[in-house]
């Protein structure tokens, strides 16, 4: 009885798989911690970043101030410690300093703030942006001042105000930024939790000299290889679900501080993780299909690891392409396995998918699932693979 | 009970070309025998097996065990079939029970008769004490008995052997050795493969020996002494190797 078959093979190839130290890390294990760490790891670089550029940018130079009263006063205020130096340009390039400011009269009587920065350096950029924030304010209070004093009302400064209202919800926001790099988290972490699985199913049994015994027992090639793609399947299912629990966890109870502020407007409710779970599906079925035919190959564990790693690191390129900003999922594009998913789960978390692109993405996917799975049916009834010497 | 006609595998390697490792081959295993295939390393012995295992098809030619076709039904033959080879092919990360469950499921035992059969192999080969320790745990001899309780569990009319005994130390192959023999007495039909002399002399009722793909002769110890003038099996069989006219004189060859 086929079905009855399936299932016994199953049973036994879950149960062989759960016992696996190496399945257990990179099954369990890597996709509970990888997010968490991944914020906390991004988030200390953001902060450790800011803090050192925030210090190292307080420190400026001044030159000639007297001739522009009020100068020093405005920068001081602004924050900005001062260190005296003869020549401005070598000492922002020696990072003595993060800027130099001079004050010049010109030959008209004019005066002239001259801004000396690098922008290669983040310090001497940051200190610039604040030197010029605090220079136009400096030059609107005393443009206010002068009016004050000829009587002149202040709005003769400033018709108008400018107001920017943006339409993006801190939700499609946060979506954005972090929907394509954990859609790509995610899929890159299924592909790294189903290898070792459909290696230990395939070159593993192959090295352990059991699939000869397997296969002259009554169960049929068919069900065989069917058990192996479902199990395949359940692991990359279990990475996957893990990944995503340990994602909303994260996002509920972990404090990750100022630096990732974007991820506050990021809400995880069931619906958003279960289509991202629905739109996984066909693609693990893919995976398993795919790793499962390729490591058929392998005589031994090794040989298949070196066949399948080539293979995660492939998945990258259309992960990339997927994070990259301004690329929607237009229904041509959902055709493109790997990168559709990527970019439908971004989409999905910014709570603003196409129907039509999440069906054909789907619908897509589940062609390929199909096709992969054939092709490994195929190589496991290859006698050439299977008693390959 | 098994009945081999012409089966013929045939490989395409790119640098050799055709290489025949089973050739036209042709033989007869009669209910409650040992028949043994004793030939070099090469000779064609666990091809031979794994086209009658219907692990492998064969390029020409069929063979009917228990009354069912290889080609036509694969399944059933492999229901009526007990594989086991000297590597033991065991899964080191499930118990002896687990094991046992699993191949007697595949089987299609069930429920209590297939406890009850699990049951009555452990107590058989002594296993239980380490009925569910992990087979990774065990020692080579525990292993072997892991192993034979697998290829009995679903209680098989045919036992179909592959090097049985390869890379076992005298103990451990004795084991080996009074399970085939058990067998016997059972009833079983078993055709084993071996390239030790005395242990085709001891335990195999008819020996067919096998060189390059083909079988040179087919006969019981005595017809084998008799269609070469030789008393040792391992002169009988090194004299095969290069007279291969023999082959037509060997009267079970069929």
């Amino acid at each position: 009885m086929p079905l009855n078959s399936i299932s016994v093979l199953y049973r036994k190839e879950m149960l062989d798989t759960v016992r696996d130290r190496r399945t257990i890390i990179s099954m369990v294990l890597v996709p509970i911690a990888a997010i968490p760490l991944l914020f906390l790891g991004m988030q200390k670089i953001i902060s450790f970043v800011e803090k050192k550029a925030g210090q190292e940018s307080l420190t400026i130079s001044v030159q000639g101030g007297d001739r522009l009263p009020g100068l020093l006063n405005a920068l001081a205020g602004a924050g900005f410690k001062f260190a005296a130096q003869p020549d401005l340009k070598a000492a922002v390039e020696s990072k003595a300093i993060a800027a130099g400011v001079e004050a010049v009269v010109l030959p008209s009587g004019a005066k002239e703030v001259r801004l000396y920065a690098d922008d290669t350096l983040q310090a001497s950029q940051v200190a610039a942006g604040k030197i010029r924030m605090a220079l136009d304010q400096f030059k609107v209070n005393s443009s206010r001042l002068r009016l004050q004093a000829l009587g002149v009302p202040e709005e003769v400064l400033s018709p108008f105000t400018v107001k920017r209202v943006d339409l993006a919800p801190p939700k499609k926001m946060a979506g954005m930024v972090w929907g394509g790099m954990l859609g790509y988290v995610v899929v890159l972490l299924m592909f790294s939790g189903g290898m070792y699985p459909a290696i230990d199913l395939t070159a593993g049994e192959k090295e352990r000299r059991t699939l000869e015994m397997l296969l002259s027992s009554p169960a049929g090639r068919y069900e065989i290889i069917l058990a192996k793609v479902l199990a395949a399947t359940t692991a990359i299912a279990i990475t996957a679900l893990l990944s995503l629990s340990s994602l909303a966890i994260s996002l509920h109870y972990v404090d990750f501080g100022k630096g990732a502020k974007m991820l506050q407007g990021m809400t995880l409710d069931v619906r958003v993780l279960a289509l991202v779970a629905l739109a996984l599906v066909p693609m693990a079925i893919m995976a398993a299909s795919l790793m499962i035919g390729i490591a058929l190959f392998a005589k031994s564990f090794k040989e298949a690891q070196s066949y399948l790693t080539p293979l995660v690191m492939a998945v990258v390129f259309p992960l990339v392409a997927g994070m990259l900003p301004g690329i929607q999922l237009t229904p041509a594009l959902a055709l493109v396995p790997l990168f559709n998913v990527c970019q439908l789960i971004k989409e999905i978390f910014q709570g603003d998918f196409n129907r039509l692109s999440f069906a054909i993405t789907m619908a897509s996917n589940l062609v390929y699932a199909g096709i992969a799975f054939l092709a490994a049916v195929q190589v496991f009834k290859s006698e050439k693979v299977l008693f390959r010497t | 009970m098994i009945q081999v006609t012409n089966l013929t595998k045939t490989f395409i390697d790119p640098k050799r070309g055709a290489i025949h490792a089973v050739d036209h081959v042709s033989f007869a295993v009669h209910a409650g025998e040992i028949f043994g295939l004793l030939g070099p390393n090469g000779a064609g012995k666990t091809t031979a097996l794994r086209l009658l295992a219907t692990v492998m098809r064969p390029s020409e030619g069929t063979a009917v065990l228990g009354g069912h076709d290889i080609l036509r039904e694969p399944e059933a033959v492999r229901n009526q079939i007990g594989f086991l080879s000297g590597d033991m092919g065991l899964y080191h990360r499930l118990t002896p029970r687990e094991t046992l469950t699993f191949f007697g499921r595949l089987h299609g035992l069930n429920g209590a008769p297939l406890k009850s059969r699990i049951g009555e192999m452990f107590a058989r080969l002594d296993m239980e004490k380490f009925a569910d320790t992990q087979v990774d745990k065990l020692s080579t001899g525990m292993r072997q008995r892991v192993a034979i309780a697998r290829t009995l569990v679903a209680d098989p009319p045919i036992l179909i052997l592959d090097e049985p005994a390869s890379g076992l130390d005298v103990p451990a192959a004795r084991v080996i050795e009074e399970f085939i023999l058990e067998a016997r007495k059972t009833g079983k039909t078993i055709i084993l493969s071996t390239h030790v002399m005395e242990e085709a002399e001891y335990l195999c009722d008819r020996i067919a020996v096998i060189h390059q793909g083909q079988i040179k002769i087919v006969g019981t110890m005595a017809e084998l002494r008799a269609a070469t003038g030789k008393e040792r099996l391992r002169e009988i069989f090194l004299s095969l190797l290069g007279l291969e006219a023999l082959e037509r004189k060997a009267p079970h060859a069929s």
